[in-house]
């Protein structure tokens, strides 16, 4: 099973890029201009393949290894499609080149060509856009959702392109496909269609800029577990203003009657607004997603928590005693960004396997040195991180050369952009 | 990743710019009508190269021997190669519902000009 998760996306995007590449195999044809129709198309498949990787199903991402691994594939192979589908005008004007210089120009030029290479052109350009808004991590998310969009449009007029050259045959499968994921993406999650139907019970500030909001179910809940999390769009309520966008929140809590609670840091203009939420807002879920706690073996264990990382162990420690010798080493700010350490303290008082070093670290990064447990004391131990990028860096920088090997390194991103 | 996307885009951009510069300053030998000789050329013998390897077309009175370039055209075979040997005219003027070919196909089409199809008689 772990061998098929871990293949499942690689045959994915082999199929996906062989698939058209052998359909359209020249023959015949000089070396550049075969390899400019090879290239077309093999970035057509890639570009295909990322847009099924961009999907947020539960099950699609538990089939395919999560939906973590799922994005760092959609970026790689979106960026790899790029870079072939920049090669395909040029290669295909290459094939006149150097002896015919003015018809290598007419074969790439716009202004002497017709629609079906002004498609082609405008395709390249909206992937060109979209690409370079995807780096822009300073614009606002709602002007980057939309501007990201541009990549959307930009791979079905590339797949229009084909249409208008006369080449319907493998396109109208794959636009269809290509139409079905991004109609899919824009309808059935984007805007809550496929999600489930949540009312904010409760919001609960439990550090400086960060509150805890219970989620009752109006509907079936969701199927969820310590570890993992889920994306939440809040819409408007009595006088709460409405986000209306997914964001990943991890759960901090789960009911036996599918109540459950997410812990929200203001990071952002929607989180920062989420602070003054109030009982009655209604909710969409998507999820769970998240293999970070899932299948833990026996070893004893080091996890790691900084700020607002601290609520998948949380939502463990919640779940009842643990049956692994672990220490938790809580880092926070200050002691008003200590969310929830009461709590926490008073869990690992009453459960002999947990032992808690919570320490505040100011603005300044966290001297690991001393803070980590020598190399002889890693040995055999699963360490689980959770907190800003920099610090996981950090720490699973120190903890190779104390010797943790990356398997026993277990960590998540939550970068969706 | 970044990185990656910032220098493909920027040599695209680049090998754009010396296709153009190539086309403006280099020398060629293309561009031009071909010399052939005004050579005058039945519907019958018009008829008798319909084959991809050996494909004559004429289009606007003018008769051209496309066999070479046959395979570099964009679109899959079965909608070109039906024309070879034919009068071809409207399929060239209305290619993809309706619309005619570029001026840049006009001109590459000149380069394949061998003579001027007879008129009516065979």
């Amino acid at each position: 099973m772990f061998l098929f998760r871990r293949l499942s996306i690689p045959l994915i995007v082999l199929a996906a890029t062989a698939g058209p590449v052998y359909w359209a195999f020249p023959e015949g044809l000089s070396a550049a201009r075969s390899v400019g129709i090879v290239l077309g198309w093999a970035g057509c498949g890639l570009l295909l393949a990322s847009l099924l990787l961009m999907l947020r199903e539960t099950g699609l991402a538990c089939r395919l290894g999560g939906l973590e691994r799922m994005y760092r594939w959609h970026h790689h192979v979106g960026m790899a499609a790029y870079v072939l589908l920049l090669t395909h005008p040029l290669a295909l004007a290459a094939d006149a080149w150097p002896g015919a210089t003015l018809l290598a120009w007419q074969t790439l030029s716009p202004f002497s060509q017709g629609p079906p290479v002004w498609l082609g052109w405008l395709s390249l350009l909206l992937l060109m856009l979209g690409l370079a808004t995807t780096f822009a991590t300073r614009i606002p998310y709602r002007s980057w959702r939309w501007l990201h969009l541009s990549l959307g449009i930009g791979v079905l007029l590339g797949l229009w392109h084909l249409l208008q050259l006369g080449i319907e045959e493998p396109v109208l499968p794959i636009l269809a496909l290509a139409a079905l994921f991004l109609g899919w993406r824009l309808i059935g999650e984007d805007s809550g269609l496929a999600a489930r139907p949540y009312l904010v019970q409760s919001a609960t500030p439990v550090a400086d800029e960060m509150v805890e909001i219970t989620l009752k179910p109006l509907a079936e809940p969701i199927a969820v577990k310590a570890g993992q999390f889920v994306l939440v769009a809040f819409f408007a309520g009595p006088t709460f203003r409405g986000c209306g966008e997914f964001h990943p929140f991890t759960v901090s809590a789960i009911g036996l009657d599918g109540h459950i609670r997410i812990g929200v840091k203001a990071l952002g203009d929607c989180t920062r607004r989420l602070q003054g939420i109030e009982p009655g807002v209604p909710a969409r879920v998507h999820g769970a997603f998240g293999t970070f706690l899932a299948e833990r073996p026996a070893a004893a264990q080091l996890w790691l928590a900084g700020g607002i990382g601290i609520t998948p162990f949380l939502a463990l420690l919640r779940a009842g005693p643990l049956s692994q010798p672990t220490t938790l080493v809580y880092l926070h700010r200050s002691p008003a960004d200590a969310a929830f350490l009461e709590e926490i303290r008073v869990l690992a008082d009453g459960d002999p396997q947990l032992s808690l070093q919570a320490l505040a670290t100011g603005s300044a990064p966290a001297d690991l040195d001393s803070l980590l447990p020598a190399a002889p004391a890693l040995a055999g131990i699963e360490c689980y991180l959770c907190g800003p990028p920099a610090m996981i860096a950090a720490v699973r920088q120190s903890l190779r050369k104390r010797g943790v090997t990356p398997r026993h390194i277990h960590f998540e991103n939550f970068g969706f952009r | 990743m970044r990185r990656l996307y910032l220098s493909a885009t920027l040599i695209f951009w680049l090998l754009v710019s010396a296709f153009w510069a190539g086309s403006v300053w280099l020398p060629r030998r293309d561009g031009g009508v071909a010399d052939a000789p005004e050579r005058v050329i039945s519907t019958a013998e018009l008829a008798r190269h319909a084959l991809a390897e050996d494909c004559w077309m004429a289009i606007r009175g003018q008769v051209h021997d496309l066999g070479a370039y046959l395979p570099e055209h964009p679109s899959r075979p079965d909608v070109v190669l039906p024309w070879c040997g034919k009068e071809a005219t409207e399929a060239y003027e209305t290619k993809t519902r309706g619309r005619r070919h570029s001026a840049a196909a006009d001109a590459m089409l000149a380069s394949y000009r061998i003579g001027i199809l007879a008129a009516d008689k065979p």
